[in-house]
């Protein structure tokens, strides 16, 4: 009788413990969730930010007006030629 | 008295009714009732919901996201549930923005407050712990840029996630994912627990779509154009960009009036068409090359730069001017070169009017192009059987009578550029799925062979001379490279009539002279002040393309263009000016001449972390193209595989 109550309540025991373990998973990745989500938020705003910064929108003026520059005419720039990419085995000239 | 064996029989009778009612009752809940009773304990303890699928992307050609799906929040507040509303109030004021007294009031007086927000994870961070907050998460589109590309990229529908305009709708089908279902446990307070092993179905995220848009290429012509409009004081205006080796659109910029500054302006490019003017004077040539009814020493008189043209047999006349006064005999080339109406009008006479309409209908107007976008404009192209004899045919080989769309323009010069063959533009360079696998890459689709390649070599050289000096489009031509190009000036016409005094100028460029790599055109409405196309729309092209070559993320092949440009100046073009630089040729990145590159082997990530993965592949030189976060998948090339120091390996994690 003993022993089946001690198998009774081991079990009880087993189940509590894992419906315990469960839900503290479950709040846990509830959490990770949450913190990838914010952080996916805080990129997306970054991203934006970033790409307003460095547009022609933003830049170009900031340059002409604190640097004095000026978009350049095709005669004001020297293109360096980069060659066409190696293949696999073939050296490079 | 009753004996006491019959009374403890009767006790025993009565446990004994007792236990088969209970077991009676027992059968009726478990057996006949049993499936019922488990719903509805079911229902008590769970809750089914729909797990929304994610948006596919839109990028531009160079992974710049232009439209994305981010996860945004509405609120609602339960007052009589906050612990401490004073400084939960406080906090949703300050995150939220809006103002305390304001927030207050209601907070006093209502039972629930609902912020339609939608809020941003960040903004709700703080806010997520509280008692009392109750948020509702759903994906939103997200554009990173508010305007750039716009009008192509349209939008979502406000009712739903579907799209409505523009990209998002003609692509919808690829975008939408499928939503996932799954079961929520709830206590006894009705708060929701994720489970993971309660999810019925996942949620499966939309395709990303790679566009072939170039947001560096983009922002020039926006840019471009919105200046030129501005100084202009024009009505409004339309930039292409179109890749003539594969028909790819690179960059599509629109302005109407009244949109600048404020709205999303029509993408015009696709939807409005226009009269081009003397840019389609081209394609009468190109009839005239095709049914040889013209030879190159075959000349019409110019008439002085005005010629009343007969119409009808009883003395009708038109009149045709020329802005380009020209005395003497014009050519076929020459006419083009000065843009001469009169020199058109009277080659145009030697085509039916079924072999001119064929022709422009060939190069692709008054059909669709095929082009991903929604709202596209067939144009206007009558038939000849509705044309005005002599008539429509001069207006047809000016380029009146005829409505084309900036995007159809481009395209058939793209053919004149690429020997003849016309293709289908594009917007869509490639189909990702969620994980990164390529469902569709872009190739060319060759639409039909418009005119031989010899014919398009003599229209390009046609070309040459129009932005050659003493050409209409002299104004375009840069000093270190050569472009070809043709200009027009056209009266507009607008509800069915012309209106004096308006016009549309407009240029179309192919860029470099030999090898186009580029068509441009630039189509500007209603200019005030000087209304030429060589005089407006011209200098717009030049200036565009001096910030593309001058950029480093604009994909223009500058290793083939050098090396053609200098033997197209050394044979016949113009002899580089005083101002021009030294060219200097560099390999990059820099190797000196002994050293032998070497493919090596490329490490084996997988199951790293990313910043682990991103460390290994920078020291052994290796650029990082990265795919999600987390811990590594795969990676392409993959690990072990021979790869030269420089390759981007694209690293998939998650």
């Amino acid at each position: 009788m003993i022993l089946w109550l001690l198998i009774f309540l081991g079990g009880a025991l087993a189940v509590v413990a894992r419906q315990t373990a469960a839900l503290r998973t479950a709040r846990r990745l509830h959490d990770l969730r949450e913190e990838r989500s914010n952080l996916e938020a805080r990129r997306a705003d970054l991203e934006r930010r970033i790409r307003l910064a460095s547009s022609r929108q933003v830049l170009v003026p900031v340059a002409e007006r604190s640097l004095g520059l000026h978009q350049p005419a095709d005669s004001e720039f020297v293109l360096f030629v980069v060659p066409a990419p190696v293949t696999a085995g073939q050296d490079r000239p | 008295m009753v004996r006491p064996l019959a009374r403890i029989a009767a006790v025993q009778f009565g446990f004994a009714l007792s236990v088969a009612a209970i077991l009676a009752r027992a059968a009726q809940l478990q057996l006949m009732q049993g499936d019922r009773w488990a719903e509805q304990a079911q229902r008590q303890r769970t809750e089914r919901v729909v797990l929304p699928a994610r948006r596919g992307a839109l990028y531009d050609r160079n992974g710049v996201p232009l439209a994305v799906s981010q996860e945004f929040y509405h609120i609602g507040i339960a007052p009589n549930e906050l612990a401490n509303p004073r400084s939960t109030g406080q906090l949703l004021s300050r995150q939220l923005g809006v103002p305390w007294p304001t927030l207050q009031q209601e907070l006093r007086s209502k039972r629930w407050i609902y912020f339609n927000g939608p809020f941003t994870a960040t903004q709700v961070e703080r806010l997520r712990r509280l008692d009392g907050i109750h948020l509702t998460r759903e994906f939103q589109r997200f554009y990173p840029s508010k305007t750039l590309a716009r009008p192509i990229i349209g939008g979502l529908s406000p009712d739903g996630p579907a799209g409505a305009a523009g990209l998002e709708l003609a692509l919808d089908s690829i975008l939408t994912g499928q939503p996932g279902e799954a079961v929520l446990l709830k206590d006894r307070a009705g708060r929701r627990y994720d489970s993971p092993a309660r999810v019925i179905r996942e949620p499966v995220p939309g395709d990303d779509v790679v566009l072939t848009i170039d947001a560096e290429l983009q922002e020039i012509a926006e840019r471009g154009l919105e200046e030129a409009l501005r100084a202009m004081n024009a009505a409004g205006g339309d930039v292409v960009f179109l890749d003539p080796t594969n028909g790819q659109l690179l960059a599509l910029a629109s302005h109407q009036s009244g949109t600048r500054g404020a709205g999303v302006p029509r993408a015009s490019t696709f939807t409005d068409p226009f009269e081009p003017g003397s840019t389609a004077k081209l394609f009468t040539a190109a009839a005239l090359l095709m049914h040889r009814r013209v030879g190159p020493n075959d000349a019409v008189f110019a008439e002085g730069g005005s010629w009343r043209m007969p119409i009808t047999s009883s003395g009708r006349v038109r009149i045709i001017s020329d802005a380009h006064k020209t005395a003497g005999n014009l050519t076929l080339a020459r006419t083009i070169q000065v843009s001469s109406n009169i020199g058109m009008a009277k080659f145009s006479s030697r085509l039916s009017p079924e072999e001119q309409f064929e022709m422009l209908r060939d190069f692709g107007f008054g059909t669709l192009t095929g082009a991903e976008f929604p709202s596209e404009s067939r144009g206007r192209l009558a038939r000849p059987d509705k044309w005005q004899p002599k008539y429509t045919r001069a207006s047809m080989a000016m380029g009146y009578e005829l409505g084309v769309t900036p995007v159809q323009l481009a395209a058939a010069y793209g053919a004149i550029a690429n020997d003849g063959l016309l293709l289908t533009p594009t917007l869509v360079r490639e189909i990702r799925s969620p994980s990164g696998d390529l469902l569709y890459k872009h190739e060319p689709e060759p639409v039909r062979r418009v005119v031989t390649p010899k014919i398009a070599a003599q229209l390009r050289e046609f070309l040459k001379g129009a932005v050659g000096e003493g050409g209409t489009g002299e104004e375009a031509q840069l000093v270190n490279y050569t472009l070809l190009g043709k200009t027009g000036t056209a009266v507009r016409f607008e509800g069915g009539r012309y209106i004096r005094g308006e016009y549309t100028a407009s240029f179309a460029a192919l860029f470099p002279a030999d090898h186009p790599q580029l068509i441009v055109i630039v189509k500007i409405d209603n200019p005030q002040g000087n209304y030429y196309g060589g005089l407006t729309a011209a200098p717009v092209t030049r200036t565009m393309l001096q910030q593309a070559l001058a950029s480093r993320r604009v994909a223009i092949d500058r290793s083939r263009l050098t090396v053609q440009d200098n033997g197209v100046r050394g044979e016949s073009g113009p002899a580089p000016s005083a101002v021009s630089m030294a060219r200097i040729v560099l390999s990059w990145p820099y190797v000196a001449a002994d050293v032998k590159v070497t493919p090596l082997p490329v490490p084996e990530v997988a199951g790293q972390s990313v910043r682990e993965a991103a460390l290994a592949l920078h020291r052994r030189g290796f650029r990082v193209n990265l795919r999600g976060l987390g811990r590594v998948s795969r990676t392409a090339p993959p690990g072990g595989e021979p790869a030269l120091p420089g390759t981007a390996v694209t690293v998939w994690a998650e």
